[in-house]
């Protein structure tokens, strides 16, 4: 319910997410201009933004239509991307009692590493408004990221192949890999990912599929060997 | 892939990953994620990240031959060691674009 509390935080919410505003915008628009580029109708292109609504799972998506994967291994790739939500999602539950089935469905449609990240700051400062302000950041990501894919995907043409402007997904993706290593187990998983992907050539383009499982395994063995360098989960 | 194949399959992305995100949501937090999955959930990310990085900073395909692409592989690495100190995501497209321009400008 629209309370003048509620309302107050949704504002707050929407407030917080101006300072990621750039970095969204640009990786919105090179998820529109990619899946576009690879030959999505616009139809198409947009259905990716705003069903799956996932950056990386988004770019997953793309290369796998482009390489001419399997329908099964795009949505099975695709999904294991966003996995993490689930743990997200967790975390989030415990801060939802007292809300309506409404709140919590459009919470789970709106829920973003970005959106989540900050909320969690929030409740880590002892706050109360968590719900609402989440769906303040989480709704206001939505649509910078929805008029950034539709600008992608009609303008993204426009731009001459010689700006590499593909590289900003690569770029996008360091940026969010570099904070995860905080230990020798996790920068073990990216390590072996990275390796798999590049060398491990698999039929029907189940690279990530491998990369994702063995990168996992390699990380949860070496934190049973190394104990010390576990992280709070 | 046919059109049709093509809606199909984001359909299905987009219902499995709102089940995903909803899971525990859903649940009103009654629900607890057991230990073996959190690891699982927890080391995924970093090798998943990694995997779609790693091939776009190659000169060619991947497989046993990959080789680097000069200009990729220090703007890759200058945005990381960018990601590292400032934690900015526009901060590293800022700065790993412009090395790859730079190192492409003098034609490297």
């Amino acid at each position: 319910m629209l309370t003048p509390d509620n309302r107050q935080a949704l504002l707050a919410g929407a407030r917080a997410c101006i300072p990621l505003a750039p970095g969204v915008l640009l990786f919105g628009m090179v998820c529109g201009a990619a899946a576009a580029g690879v030959g999505l109708t616009p139809g198409q292109s947009f259905a990716l933004s705003w069903l799956v609504f996932a950056g990386s799972s988004q770019i997953v998506a793309t290369q796998l239509f482009a390489a001419g994967a399997p329908g099964w291994v795009v949505v099975l790739t695709g999904w294991v991307v966003n996995l993490r939500f689930m743990m997200y999602s967790a975390t989030l539950a415990q801060h939802f009692r007292g809300t309506t089935r409404l709140e919590r469905w459009l919470a789970g449609y709106l829920l973003t590493d970005q959106a989540f990240a900050v909320t969690l700051a929030r409740v880590l400062d002892g706050r109360k408004d968590i719900p609402w302000f989440f769906l303040g950041i989480a709704a206001t990501l939505w649509v910078f990221w929805q008029v950034a894919s539709l600008a992608g995907i009609f303008l993204g043409a426009l731009v001459p192949a010689s700006w590499s402007i593909d590289f900003v997904v690569a770029l996008t993706f360091i940026g969010v890999l570099a904070p995860l290593l905080r230990d020798r187990a996790m920068a073990a998983a990216a390590v072996s990912g990275g390796l798999t992907s590049v060398y491990l050539v698999l039929p029907l383009k189940l690279n990530l599929m491998a990369a994702a499982l063995i990168g996992a395994a390699v990380g949860i063995a070496l934190e049973k060997l190394w104990p010390k360098s576990r992280s709070g989960a | 892939m046919a059109e049709i194949a093509i809606w199909g399959v984001i359909a299905a992305l987009g219902l499995a990953t709102f089940a995903t995100r909803l899971s525990f949501l859903a649940l009103l937090g009654e629900g607890e994620l057991p230990l073996w999955l959190r690891r699982i959930l927890h080391y995924v990310p970093p090798a998943i990240l990694a995997a779609i990085i790693a091939p776009q900073v190659l000169a060619g395909a991947p497989g046993l031959a990959a080789t680097l692409d000069g200009p990729r592989t220090l703007a890759a690495l200058a945005g990381f060691a960018v990601a590292l100190l400032t934690r900015s995501t526009f901060a590293t497209i800022a700065v790993g674009m412009a090395v790859l321009w730079g190192l492409t400008l003098v034609q490297w």
